[in-house]
């Protein structure tokens, strides 16, 4: 009952994003696993050097959305996608488009810090080494790790292997990763809900920097981290995109019902 | 890094070489496998082909005739069509055929046997004789092109025939210095009792070990050293259990080169194999079925002999028939607790002499007589014949009766 | 609670019946087989090697350049057999290796459920193939066919030895590599794809190296059995030890050698039989110095990702 409702639902916008200024427009995404439907027609621009944060209960397919952005999901068997993701002018699922380099101008950081087991420096060099780069690795390796807020903690061990980094500070490093090769749009699943509150604000701290140079979109099912960095807000429900707009006005004054239960609390 | 690069990236001449090492590295990883099954095919294909030759036969014996298939069905009917080729009258054949000693002198020094064909035609039964002199033995491809050229050269009393080694005759023919009148009887009878007494021994002592450390065991130093001195044997060369089996059933004991020490030493050999199995197979009984039968007031040996090792018997006889397969390909172990021995007879006991199928095939080989290849290689479809056998089982078992908790 | 009572009908504590005793000291009594054997080939191999050697000098056992226990003037050179050994092992490796680290990368990364499947059933057969089978088929079918490749080429040789060694010790590489490189969590893979990585790269730079204690553990492992391996080397690759890297010639390997020495007639506590338990000895070392290395690098990796 729920989901017929939720499926005919046109999406509540607010202050919508112009697509002159939206680094990825989605449009009309609908995404199946297998026979299993995740996304139902969602629709969304995603702004320039802004903060966008993806809420929702969990299973909501926010992690399906934020993954169609750099065609993770091609990774998982038995995918399929209709619809447009639109990069910067480009349809990135156009069949003239190559995923791999798709993922090398879209980062992605994940819920649970992922180093490799190599050096500190060669993790944040990984990415560099795949495009050919051999030179200037440690001036990219420095100013990645200083934007992530990792340098002055790691500058005297970049030899050691990353495992042995607090989990904070693989997360932190695990971004430094993500920026070296100075992706335009970087996307978070989660990062900090495997992390203690003190590591977290560092992180939520190190985002808002870093809109100066890069676009974000963040995960999150922490209603007060969307509030503390979103510039903007998208709230999904069972695969529906419900509402999207502007944090403080989405967050004073929702509009849908659903999302205004799910903001005070009330599910999810 | 701006707009508009995904696309023109494509171009880049690095990319197109990522790209491509991308691809044929998608494809070399299959290619092994595809090697292995080629492999395995050209191996099985080779053996079969070795089992058939094609020979030029001088006799000395026999009549030289052929018989068809029409003419005779059972091979007292085609020694009877012989004797009257060679000459002989109708009482002379009957009294012939009704001494039991005659007929069993006969029988040693002759092979009846059908060939695929001979120079007058196609299936076509032949007596063989131990004097027979073999003039060729050449492989399918090769007898067959020359085949008229061989026809035309027979001189008086030789035969051309297409011999196809592994018929019935060869399974219950004894071993033989002959090729002709080589057969795997003994080693089938061998391969019998040596299975069955290894797997007498090894079964109790390999489950007895694998309860032992999984349902007894205290956490402590010494079952720490069982396990891996466990793990350890089973990576032990089979060959040093064969030195450990002369050295102590062989000649310690004193058992001499018989199925008793050979059956020791083999079970010694597989116990680690069957220990292995059966403890994943009681590892994988829930703990649930444990406290339900402590809660129904079951005593330890209770609860394990009732309740768990029931649960276990899939597990454990796939792990049993695995290791059978395994004791019955193994010809190393053996050659050193006296297999090679030349053995004439079926082993009556467990003090018998005897030998095996791997070691019966590993003498043909090493014989160096283009015929015992033929011989070697019938008997390694035979072997393999049984091992397919025992895998079919072991899958069956585990299809039939496996249990998801 | 009443004391009393409980006791009466509670006296007899579950497990501890002599029944049951009887039952776990048989048990326990099973679990010492094992132990036992290893004792018995310990002492076995070693208490007739330290005969072996109070009659032959250890330079003689390591420096003698050839190993001919029978001769009228006996050789016991270890050399010889080590060679012939080193050989037959190292061809092998040589078409294992990268065969079986493919097929690893095949069954961690690219096959589907149902081939991968398939192909560890490949394995399986290639590892059910009575090594007698294997030794017919390298030196009835192979040598003849290398021997118009490769001129010089002697009947027993180990090439073809090890080129069918090769196969039989491919599943033992492919198996534990590729559990280990199935160890590598994915969200190491998910991290490389989401830098821009292909397959490929993903693979090589990622999975391959955070499993490459896994992998030289399979590697270990694939020569400890190569080095033990009997009836191959016994069939194709000869008995004959002699001092050589030449793989075209005749050799013996130490299996072949023990295989020689015992189906000829050899009476106890002769030298020469003392001298087959000196090299039963150095195989068995050998071997069981390798498993506890590979075994060791496994659970150095299974700690690093539980
Ligand atoms: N790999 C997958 N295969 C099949 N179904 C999936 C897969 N990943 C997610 N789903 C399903 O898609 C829906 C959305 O999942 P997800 O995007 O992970 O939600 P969220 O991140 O909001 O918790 C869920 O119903 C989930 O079960
Ligand atoms: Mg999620």
């Amino acid at each position: 009952m729920v989901q017929e409702v939720a499926i005919g639902h046109e999406t509540v916008r607010w202050e919508p994003v112009p697509a002159e200024d939206a680094v990825v427009q989605v449009q009309n995404l609908n995404l199946f696993y297998g026979k299993h439907q995740a996304l139902y027609n969602v629709s969304v621009n995603f702004p320039r050097n802004k903060i966008t944060a993806i809420i929702g209960p969990s299973g909501c397919g926010k992690s399906t959305l934020l993954r169609s952005l750099n065609r993770m999901n091609d990774l998982v068997p038995g995918v399929r996608l209709e619809g447009k993701v639109i990069y910067e002018g480009v349809d990135i699922y156009d069949t003239q488009v190559d995923p791999v380099e798709v993922r090398r101008h879209i980062g992605m950081v994940f819920q649970k810090p992922n180093p490799f087991p190599k050096t500190i420096f060669e993790n944040v060099v990984f990415g560099l080494r795949l495009q050919g780069q051999k030179t200037g690795l440690d001036e990219v390796a420095q100013r990645a790790l200083e934007r992530a807020a990792l340098w002055d903690e790691v500058k005297d061990k970049l030899g050691e292997i990353a495992l042995r980094l607090s989990g904070g500070q693989q997360q932190r490093l695990c971004i430094a990763r993500a920026i070296a090769t100075e992706p335009p749009l970087l996307l978070l699943d989660e990062p900090t809900s495997a992390l203690d509150p003190i590591a977290t604000e560092r992180i939520e701290s190190l985002l808002i920097e870093l809109k100066q140079h890069y676009s974000l979109v963040i995960v999150t099912h922490n209603m007060q981290q969307a509030a503390r960095i979103a510039d903007r807000t998208v709230f999904m429900h069972l695969g529906v995109l419900i509402e999207e707009g502007p944090t403080n006005q989405m967050f004073t004054n929702p509009r849908d019902k659903r999302t205004e239960a799910y903001i005070t609390g009330r599910f999810g | 890094m701006q707009r508009g690069l995904i696309q023109d990236s494509s171009q880049n001449p690095q990319k197109q070489q990522r790209d491509r090492i991308n691809r044929v590295f998608a494809r070399a990883v299959v290619v092994p496998t595809v090697i292995a099954l080629a492999l395995i095919a050209v191996l099985l294909l080779d053996t079969l082909y070795d089992t058939v030759s094609v020979q030029v036969v001088e006799v000395t014996e026999t009549s030289g005739k052929s018989f068809a298939l029409g003419q005779a069905l059972t091979a007292d009917q085609v020694i009877r069509l012989e004797l009257a080729a060679q000459g002989k009258s109708e009482q002379e054949i009957a009294a012939f055929m009704s001494d039991p000693d005659e007929m069993r002198i006969f029988r040693l020094r002759n092979r009846v046997e059908l060939m695929w064909a001979t120079q007058d035609g196609p299936l076509r039964w032949v007596v063989s004789s131990l004097d027979d002199t073999r003039i060729k033995n050449l492989s399918l491809i090769e007898g067959l092109r020359q085949w008229n050229e061989l026809k035309q050269s027979l001189n008086e009393n030789q035969q051309l025939r297409l011999n196809p080694w592994l018929d019935y005759s060869f399974l219950t023919r004894d071993p033989s210095r002959n090729p002709i009148s080589a057969g795997l009887r003994v080693a089938l009878f061998g391969t019998i009792w040596l299975l069955t007494m290894t797997l007498l021994i090894s079964i109790p002592i390999g489950v007895g070990t694998a309860i032992y450390l999984e349902e007894y065991a205290p956490k402590n130093r010494l079952t720490r050293f069982i396990e891996v001195n466990l793990r350890n044997l089973a990576g032990v060369p089979s060959i040093v259990f064969g030195l450990l089996g002369l050295a102590v059933f062989v000649r310690g004991m004193q058992l001499g080169p018989t199925l008793m020490a050979a059956a020791l030493t083999m079970a010694l050999l597989i116990m680690p194999t069957i220990s292995i199995a059966a403890r994943e197979a009681l590892r994988s009984v829930p703990d649930s079925m444990r406290l339900a039968a402590y809660a129904l007031g079951a005593t330890k040996w209770q609860m394990i002999s009732k309740v768990v090792l029931p649960a276990t018997i899939p597990g454990v006889a796939t792990g049993v028939i695995l290791a059978a397969a395994r004791a019955i390909g193994e010809a190393a172990p053996l050659l050193m607790v006296g297999a090679a021995a030349y053995v004439a007879f079926i082993p009556r006991g467990p003090l018998s002499e005897y030998t095996v199928l791997p070691v019966q095939i590993y003498l043909w080989i090493s014989a160096n007589l283009s015929e015992f290849a033929n011989t070697a290689a019938a008997g390694i479809v035979v072997l393999l014949l049984t091992l397919g056998g025992l895998y079919a089982l072991a899958f069956w078992v585990r299809r039939k009766y496996r249990v998801e908790w | 609670m009443n004391t009393s009572t409980s006791t009466t009908w509670a006296s007899k504590k579950p497990g501890r019946s002599p029944g049951e005793r009887l039952v776990e000291a048989i048990l326990f009594a099973t679990s010492l087989v094992s132990v036992l054997t290893t004792a018995a080939v310990i002492v076995v191999l070693f208490s007739e090697t330290f005969q072996f050697f109070l009659r032959v000098p250890l330079t003689e056992f390591l420096f003698a350049p050839e190993w001919t226990p029978l001769f009228a003037e006996p050789r016991y050179g270890i050399g010889a057999l080590l060679a012939g050994t080193f050989l037959f092992t190292a061809i092998g490796l040589v078409i294992a290796i990268p065969l079986g680290l493919l097929t690893a990368a095949y069954l961690a990364e690219y096959a589907p459920h149902e081939q991968s499947i398939r192909v560890k059933g490949i394995m399986e057969l290639l590892e059910g193939v009575p090594t007698v089978v294997f030794g017919y088929f390298a030196l009835l079918f192979l040598t003849p066919i290398l021997q118009n490749l490769i001129p010089g080429l002697n009947l027993f040789n180990p090439i073809s030895a090890g080129l069918v060694l090769g196969f039989a010790i491919l599943p033992y590489i492919s198996n534990v590599a590729s559990d280990a490189m199935m160890a590598v969590p994915r969200s190491l893979r998910e991290a490389a794809y989401a830098l821009g990585a292909t397959k490929f790269e993903v693979v090589t730079k990622v999975v391959f190296p955070a499993a490459v204690s896994g992998i030289v553990a399979a590697i270990i492992l694939a020569t400890s059995r190569a080095v033990g391996e009997t009836m191959i080397a016994a069939i194709a690759a000869g008995q004959r030890p002699i001092l050589t890297l030449d793989p075209r010639e005749t050799i013996a390997t130490m299996t072949s050698y023990i295989v020689q020495a015992a189906t000829g007639d050899q009476p106890a506590g002769s030298l020469a039989s003392r001298a087959l338990f000196s090299v039963g000895a150095t195989l068995f070392l050998l071997t069981l110095g390798f498993n506890i290395l590979a075994q060791r690098i496994v659970e150095r990796y299974r700690e690093r990702y539980e």
